[in-house]
Formats: C-alpha cells, sequence, structure tokens
C-alpha cells in the first residue's frame, strides 16, 4: 500500500487525521455534586470518629470511597476535618450534609440521582437516631 | 405502575404487618412499632390525598399480605425489620432520573423510611449504620 517513504507518511497522517490510532479514550467525570457530597462524607467521617460513632463514620467513608470511585480519574484533595463539639453538633451536620445531597439528587438528570439520594437518607437516618 | 405506586404498595403491605406483629411487642418496642405503624399510615393518606387531587386512581389496599407466621415477639421483630426495609427498597426506586414531581416525594418518603428503619434497628438492638439503605442486596 505504501510503497514510497512519502506515501508510508501521507498514509499514517490519514489514519491519525481519521482517528484510526490506538490512543486510549479516557472519559473525564468531573461532577460539582459527586465532589461537594466526597468532602462532606469526609468530613462526616472525621467528626463520627473522633466522638466515638466508629459505625456511622464507616458507612460515610463507604460513601467517599464510592464517591471517589465515581469521580475517577479526577482526585479530590483531603482537607482539614471540622471538629464537632459533641452528638448534636454532629447531628445537625448530617442534617445540612442530607439536605446537600437531597438538593443535589433532585438537581440531576444523571445516574447520580440514586447514589446522591441514598447518600441523603443516610445522613437523614443519622441526624435522626443521633438527636 | 409507577414509582409512587409502587410506594403505596410498600405502604399497605407495612400497615397490615404492623397490625398483625406489633400485638407481640411489649414495652419501648411496641411504642415504637405504634408509632412507626402511625407514620406509615400518614404517608398512606399522603399519597392518596395526592393521588385524588391530581385526578389518578390509587389501587386500593389488598385484603391480606403475607408476612408469614408470627407467633413471639422474636417473630415480630425480624418480621418490622423486612418490612421497614422493604419500604425503603420500594421509595429509592422512585429516585432515578424521570419526574422530578414524583422524584421528590419519592426521595421523600424515602428519606423517611431509611429514619424509620434505623429507628427500628436501634430498637431490637442492631446497629442503625447502613450506608444504602434499601439497597437491594
Amino acid at each position: 500500500m505504501f510503497t514510497t517513504r512519502r506515501g508510508l507518511l501521507v498514509g499514517a497522517a490519514v489514519l491519525a487525521a481519521a482517528g484510526c490510532t490506538r490512543e486510549t479514550a479516557t472519559i473525564i467525570t468531573s461532577d460539582a455534586d459527586l465532589t461537594a457530597a466526597l468532602r462532606t462524607a469526609r468530613a462526616l467521617a472525621a467528626g463520627a470518629e473522633s466522638l466515638g460513632y466508629g459505625d456511622i463514620a464507616q458507612d460515610h467513608l463507604t460513601h467517599a470511597a464510592t464517591l471517589e470511585r465515581l469521580l475517577r480519574p479526577n482526585t479530590v484533595g483531603e482537607e482539614a476535618a471540622p471538629s464537632y463539639a459533641d452528638a448534636a453538633a454532629l447531628a445537625e451536620a448530617e442534617t445540612e450534609g442530607g439536605r446537600e445531597a437531597a438538593d443535589a439528587c433532585l438537581g440531576t438528570d444523571s445516574d447520580y440521582a440514586v447514589v446522591l439520594g441514598e447518600i441523603a437518607a443516610c445522613r437523614a437516618a443519622h441526624a435522626a437516631v443521633l438527636a | 405502575m409507577t414509582a409512587l405506586d409502587t410506594g403505596l404498595a410498600a405502604e399497605y403491605a407495612a400497615i397490615y404487618a404492623y397490625g398483625a406483629a406489633a400485638v407481640h411487642l411489649d414495652g419501648d418496642q411496641r411504642d415504637l412499632a405504634e408509632e412507626l405503624d402511625a407514620e406509615h399510615r400518614a404517608r398512606r393518606d399522603a399519597l392518596l390525598d395526592f393521588y385524588e387531587a391530581h385526578g389518578l386512581d390509587a389501587a386500593p389496599a389488598a385484603p391480606a399480605y403475607e408476612v408469614g407466621p408470627v407467633t413471639d415477639a422474636e417473630g415480630a421483630q425480624q418480621v418490622l425489620l423486612a418490612v421497614e426495609q422493604d419500604v425503603a427498597t420500594a421509595w429509592r426506586a422512585g429516585l432515578a432520573p424521570g419526574d422530578l414531581g414524583e422524584r421528590e416525594i419519592c426521595l421523600d418518603m424515602y428519606t423517611e423510611a431509611a429514619v424509620s428503619l434505623a429507628r427500628w434497628r436501634i430498637a431490637i438492638g442492631v446497629t442503625a449504620a447502613d450506608p444504602w439503605p434499601g439497597r437491594p442486596q
């Protein structure tokens, strides 16, 4: 097919222009709702752990791991975790986090609506049992 | 069958199950069971009002629902745990993208169901922790 060097170069250029090369496709997912939910999950996990609610902290860590996976290949850097004085303060933060996730659930038409709704319900349940 | 129909059917079944199981409980568990039963009835009534306000036909409750034999408190605890999980699962199904008004109702109902599920778990000595309430196993 490419009998001369020039022909080979022209052929390669045509193939590359047509997208017939072996470059790996990468889907970039940068979702503000998922990022916000991840930051809140990390903060709530640290707060629950510091107050001795290890099982609640584990729920948030499970959320964080799922959100990190959904956001790949993007990453969200760790931030300084807020501290909560007591269970009432943590319950309030859980309520706020639940509202944030609920708003995100209703504000998106993406497949992430379900996971955001699940996170909202979980945080509301935490708030109820902590109160 | 819409997500609201599915949720309403789950609430009907829960009300029937509480009627069959709560009599085997006493003390704090009985009090909470009666409270949660009342919440299911309130959700049913709110849904029926919604159907009526929108000119929609709501399916009636079935004469009976399968809850299995309940003969003691332990059996009642497990039946009501399964019921609360089923209700959460039913409402969770309505979260997927679709009609926004319906999704909002489903999210509200699902959130209330997750709270009820967590409260019942604590009442029977099970951890309330569950990262994905009502998610099918």
